[in-house]
């Protein structure tokens, strides 16, 4: 929303009342932001040229033999498969679920207000509150195997067991955002035109055809943004979690590249490494949304 | 802009009465649907129930009966978690990072929106372009080399370090969103008081920033979650130090501590580490879900 209204007012590019002075106003900001958030960004395109044993040890030039042992890093490759994993099960079931979700919530039914409440919970709890509720949920004595024990299933470790750790980091990761993102996608789809949705119900159309042959198209650019930063936040965002829940195991069962950055970069002390890995998270990245943004254009 | 919604809204009131005046609105595919959606509300609010009433029982308690809130152990669990983590000092610091940094945030992004917003030109078109693009750069990319620039500046382990940090990572969003507030304000709101020969601080305190208040409160909202709710960066730089942990980066430490984990103890600190976030939102709920609405871009 916030880029829609960026696009609808230019800068006042016809001059009048400029008063380029107040530039230096916004100086301290962008230095602010260059020094803390573009500067290390940068830097990481350096590190990643290094041979640096940890932070305490003077860092030497490897030229690109970082990169020349990440292509042949079984760890690497794995997590790679990880990451595809986690990411090609969570986006497509999350951003569907979600706007269906907005758009039901835009319908404006009883009950809509409270509902809208309960989907808003998951965006206010920080990364370490949901690793440790899940951590609790899905333990040896936790919720999931308390209900369990109720039928007479004996449960499990889930977070333990190589076969069932992937499967639960997904669903976590659709438990704190498919709610969220559907309120997203509620307050997009009311700013469309009544009216439209109106013609639609003449021509019979039920909520389903709405949903998908009217709402979509029409919201389809706001789809793609919200697709293109749920894909970021998965694919950067998962070591945080991943360190609270499973440290990447059992065995690797786990490890994803964004946990194998943080991993390598500041447990093991392999900095340069770590970086190199950045970039190639970072590549990875620039490539995704650039296949979600022709994927999910405006087609009319 | 709150014009413009209201007008949306009003449609969509005249859209909905419309609606009502059909037979009903619940055909079989809306109760199916309806069903669905609640489904997935409970699933939401179950695993906190869940969490609120197993911090009051001991551990034996929580696997024989989940659901019951039996309140058997009173605030035992949340007293010992309380003690065990030194909760009281990670508050502290907690509110000491958080609120500082909001109010830097602030004096820096507010000035920088009102010169981008009346400077104009293609200095300004490009130093808008440049904050856009932070958007597309996760906070977690370059989590290493800042923890190397914490190290440099000699801050590594200083809560002051997070205080230099978050504010610049907000920028982006602050300043666009704070940018497009201010260009709503007329121009001849200002032009007597340049007549009056007010300088361009002083018009901007005195005529803009209360014309832009709601921005400011919804920046200020945004980053408070943001900024209290920050965990890997807190835990990189400043580090689980007890004296010096945010909530945020004590509340794991809780884990596996020779393998054995007291899921009580996890509830009743996960429980206290939630509250004031779920409490300001008790109160500021109308506001909170706009503001994280609107900044939502920034993801």
């Amino acid at each position: 929303m916030t880029r829609r209204n960026v696009a609808a007012t230019p800068p006042s590019a016809s001059g009048v009342g400029r008063e380029p002075g107040l530039l230096w106003f916004a100086a301290p900001s962008l230095l602010w932001y260059l020094a803390f958030t573009v500067g290390p960004l940068f830097a990481m395109f350096y590190i990643a040229f290094l041979d640096w044993k940890g932070i305490a040890s003077a860092p030497k030039w490897a030229g690109l033999s970082n990169f020349a042992r990440m292509v042949s890093d079984p760890r690497v490759g794995n997590a790679i498969i990880n990451t595809v994993i986690h990411l090609g099960a969570t986006l497509p079931v999350m951003m569907i679920l979600s706007f269906m979700l907005g758009y039901f919530l835009n319908l404006k039914l009883p009950g809509h207000r409270i509902l809208r409440v309960v989907m808003f919970i998951p965006a206010l709890i920080s990364v370490s509150a949901l690793g440790m509720l899940f951590v609790a949920v899905l333990g040896p004595v936790g919720l999931v195997n308390g209900i369990l024990g109720a039928f007479g299933h004996p449960g499990s470790a889930w977070l333990a067991n190589s076969s069932t750790a992937m499967p639960a980091l997904i669903a976590i990761t659709i438990w704190a955002g498919a709610g969220f993102n559907g309120v997203l996608f509620s307050a997009r789809l009311s700013a469309i035109d009544p009216d439209i949705f109106a013609a639609a119900d003449l021509d019979g159309a039920g909520h389903w055809q709405k949903m998908w042959k009217v709402a979509l198209p029409i919201a389809i650019d706001y789809f793609g943004v919200l697709t293109m930063l749920q894909f970021l936040w998965t694919l950067f965002g998962s070591a945080g979690l991943i360190l609270i829940l499973t440290e990447g195991g059992p065995g690797s069962a786990t490890e994803t590249l964004s946990w194998l950055v943080f991993r390598f970069g500041y447990s093991d002390s392999r900095v340069g490494y770590s970086q190199a890995l950045g970039i190639l998270l970072f590549v990875i990245g620039i490539v995704g949304l650039l296949t979600i943004r022709r994927m999910l254009r405006a087609r009319y | 802009m709150a014009e413009a919604t209201g007008t949306i809204d009003r449609q969509a009131t005249a859209f909905r009465s419309s609606a009502q005046a059909m037979p009903s609105p619940f055909t079989p595919g809306i109760i199916v649907a309806y069903l669905a959606v609640v489904g997935y509300a409970l699933l939401l609010v179950l695993p906190l129930y869940w969490l609120f009433v197993s911090s009051f029982k001991p551990s034996i308690e929580i696997l024989s009966q989940p659901f019951v809130p039996t309140f058997t152990s009173g605030v035992q669990n949340l007293v010992e978690v309380w003690n065990r983590l030194s909760m009281g000092s990670a508050m502290l610091n907690s509110i000491y990072i958080t609120s500082c940094s909001v109010v830097v945030t602030l004096l820096i992004a507010v000035p920088a929106a009102y010169g981008l917003a009346r400077a104009g030109g293609p200095i300004a078109a490009i130093m808008e372009r440049i904050y856009a693009l932070g958007f597309l750069i996760p906070g977690f990319a370059a989590l290493i080399p800042t923890l190397l620039l914490a190290i440099k500046l000699g801050l590594f382990n200083d809560r002051e370090f997070m205080i230099l940090y978050l504010p610049a990572s907000a920028q982006p969003l602050a300043v666009i969103l704070l940018t497009q507030f201010m260009r709503t304000v007329p121009r001849e709101l200002e032009e007597s008081a340049r007549i009056d020969g007010a300088s361009n601080l002083r018009i901007l305190w005195s005529i803009y920033v209360p014309l832009v208040r709601p921005g400011i409160a919804t920046i200020a909202i945004l980053n408070f979650i943001g900024f209290w709710n920050e965990y890997i960066y807190s835990l990189v730089i400043v580090g689980a130090n007890a004296q010096r942990r945010t909530l945020q980066v004590a509340l794991p430490t809780l884990q596996g501590n020779q393998g054995i984990t007291d899921y009580a103890l996890v509830c009743a600190g996960t429980l206290i580490s939630v509250l004031p976030v779920f409490l300001i939102y008790i109160v500021l709920n109308r506001r909170m879900e706009e503001a994280l609405v609107q900044g939502a871009v920034k993801g």
